[in-house]
C-alpha cells in the first residue's frame, strides 16, 4: 500500500499517510476552500488501510483552526476509526497541543467525546518540534 | 390461510355423492367451487406479500428514524465545536488587535492608536465644538543617554517616562509612543491653557525621574509642544504646529513647554 503526502499551505494542514507505519498525521491550520476535496484521499487511504491490512492505526494530530467542513470531515474520520474499534481493529488517535494555546485541548476533548477507542491529548512545549 | 369448514365439507360430499353425477347443477357447482379456491388462494398470497411490504417499510422507517437522530446528534455536535472554533478566533483577533494598537516595549498605545484616536477626537471636537489639545513630547538628548549607558538602560528610561506621562494625564486624556524616543499627548476638552498645566506637571515628573544605570543616577528629560486644535484644520496641521512648539522648546534650551501659535 502507498504512504500519501499532502504539501501544507496557509490554510491546509500538512498530511501523511504512512503505510509502513500505519500513522497518519495533520499538522497546522485547515480551513480550505473545498474540505471534501482535500480530505477524500485521506479518507480514502484511511478506509482502504482499514480493509487491507490487519495492522494498528495510529492518528496524530498537531491541528490548531479548523473550519466547520473541517470538523465534520475529523468526525466523520473519527466515525470510521469508531467502526473499526467496534470490529477488534487496534486503532488510536493522539492529539498534541501547544501550550500556548490550551484551548485546543477543550476542542479536542470535544471531538473525543463519541469515540470509543484510545484518545490521547497531551501538550507539547512545541508543537513544530 | 382459509380453513376448511362445516361448507367445505358440505360441497365435497355433495359432488362425490353417484346419484348427482350427470346433474347440469353439479359441473356449475364444481366450476364455481374451483374458482372460489383460485381466489381465496390469491387473496391469502396477496395478504402475505402486503404485509411483507409492511414489515419492511417498518424496519426502513426505523432505520431512517435511526440514522435521522444518529445525523442530528452528529449536526449539534459539530455546530458547538464550530461555534468554539469561532469563539477562539473571534478572542485571538481582538487580542491581535489590541496587540497592534500597542507599544511592545512601553505598553501605551503607539502611534497608530494615536493616529486613529486623534482623528476621532478631532471629528467629535468639530462636532461639538469643544476644545481639543494635543502635546508633543521628545526625550533631550536621548542618544547621549543610549551612548553612555546603552540601549538596555535606554529602553528602562523610556518605560519610567512612558509611566510619568501616563501618571500625569487626566481620565479622558491619551498618551502614546510615536516613535523613538517621541510621544504624545491627548487631550479632548481642553484648550491649550489648560493643557498646558497637564503638560508642565509630566514635565516635572520626567525630570524628577530616577532611573539607573550601573549605579549612576540618568540625568532624563523632556520636551514639549502644544498645539489647541483649530476648527476647519486637518490633524496633521494640528500635530505641525505641535512639532513647531517642540521645535521651539527644544531651542529655548529643553526641559521645558511651549505653546504654539
Amino acid at each position: 500500500m502507498d504512504d500519501l503526502k499532502i504539501e501544507g499551505s496557509q490554510s491546509t494542514p500538512a498530511i501523511f499517510c504512512d503505510a509502513v507505519h500505519g500513522v497518519v498525521e495533520m499538522r497546522g491550520d485547515s480551513y480550505p476552500e473545498n474540505s471534501f476535496e482535500l480530505f477524500s484521499p485521506v479518507v480514502a487511504w484511511i478506509e482502504r488501510y482499514l480493509r487491507d491490512s490487519g495492522q494498528a492505526l495510529m492518528l496524530r494530530l498537531h491541528l490548531l483552526y479548523l473550519n466547520t467542513s473541517s470538523v465534520k470531515i475529523m468526525m466523520d474520520i473519527f466515525d470510521l476509526l469508531n467502526d473499526a474499534h467496534a470490529k477488534g481493529r487496534a486503532v488510536s488517535v493522539h492529539w498534541f497541543y501547544d501550550e500556548q494555546n490550551e484551548r485546543v485541548a477543550e476542542l479536542a476533548e470535544e471531538f473525543r467525546e463519541d469515540c470509543d477507542f484510545p484518545f490521547a491529548i497531551s501538550c507539547q512545549a512545541d508543537s513544530h518540534a | 390461510m382459509r380453513e376448511d369448514g362445516e361448507l367445505d365439507r358440505r360441497i365435497a360430499a355433495l359432488l362425490a355423492e353417484p346419484a348427482w353425477q350427470g346433474h347440469p347443477l353439479r359441473s356449475a357447482l364444481a366450476e364455481l367451487y374451483g374458482e372460489f379456491g383460485d381466489l381465496v388462494r390469491q387473496l391469502d398470497r396477496i395478504m402475505h406479500i402486503s404485509d411483507r411490504f409492511q414489515s419492511v417499510s417498518r424496519e426502513q422507517s426505523l432505520s431512517l428514524h435511526e440514522r435521522y437522530r444518529k445525523q442530528l446528534r452528529q449536526l449539534e455536535k459539530m455546530a458547538r465545536i464550530s461555534d468554539r472554533y469561532q469563539l477562539m478566533m473571534r478572542d485571538l483577533n481582538e487580542a491581535l488587535k489590541e496587540a497592534s494598537l500597542r507599544d511592545v516595549l512601553t505598553g501605551i498605545g503607539n502611534r497608530r492608536m494615536l493616529m486613529e484616536r486623534i482623528k476621532s477626537e478631532a471629528a467629535r471636537a468639530e462636532r461639538t465644538g469643544r476644545p481639543l489639545t494635543v502635546a508633543m513630547v521628545d526625550v533631550d538628548r536621548f542618544k547621549d543617554v543610549n551612548d553612555a549607558y546603552g540601549h538596555e538602560a535606554g529602553d528602562r528610561a523610556l518605560v519610567e517616562i512612558a509611566r510619568a506621562i501616563r501618571s500625569g494625564i487626566r481620565d479622558y486624556d491619551l498618551c502614546g509612543r510615536w516613535g523613538g524616543e517621541e510621544f504624545m499627548v491627548i487631550m479632548p476638552e481642553v484648550g491649550a491653557g489648560e493643557g498646558l498645566g497637564v503638560v508642565e506637571r509630566i514635565r516635572a515628573a520626567v525630570d524628577g525621574l530616577d532611573v539607573y544605570a550601573g549605579g549612576a543616577r540618568i540625568a532624563l528629560s523632556a520636551s514639549f509642544g502644544v498645539a489647541e486644535h483649530r476648527a476647519g484644520t486637518s490633524v496633521a496641521e494640528t500635530i505641525n504646529r505641535a512639532d513647531s512648539a517642540l521645535l521651539a522648546a527644544k531651542r529655548s534650551g529643553r526641559n521645558r513647554c511651549e505653546v504654539a501659535a
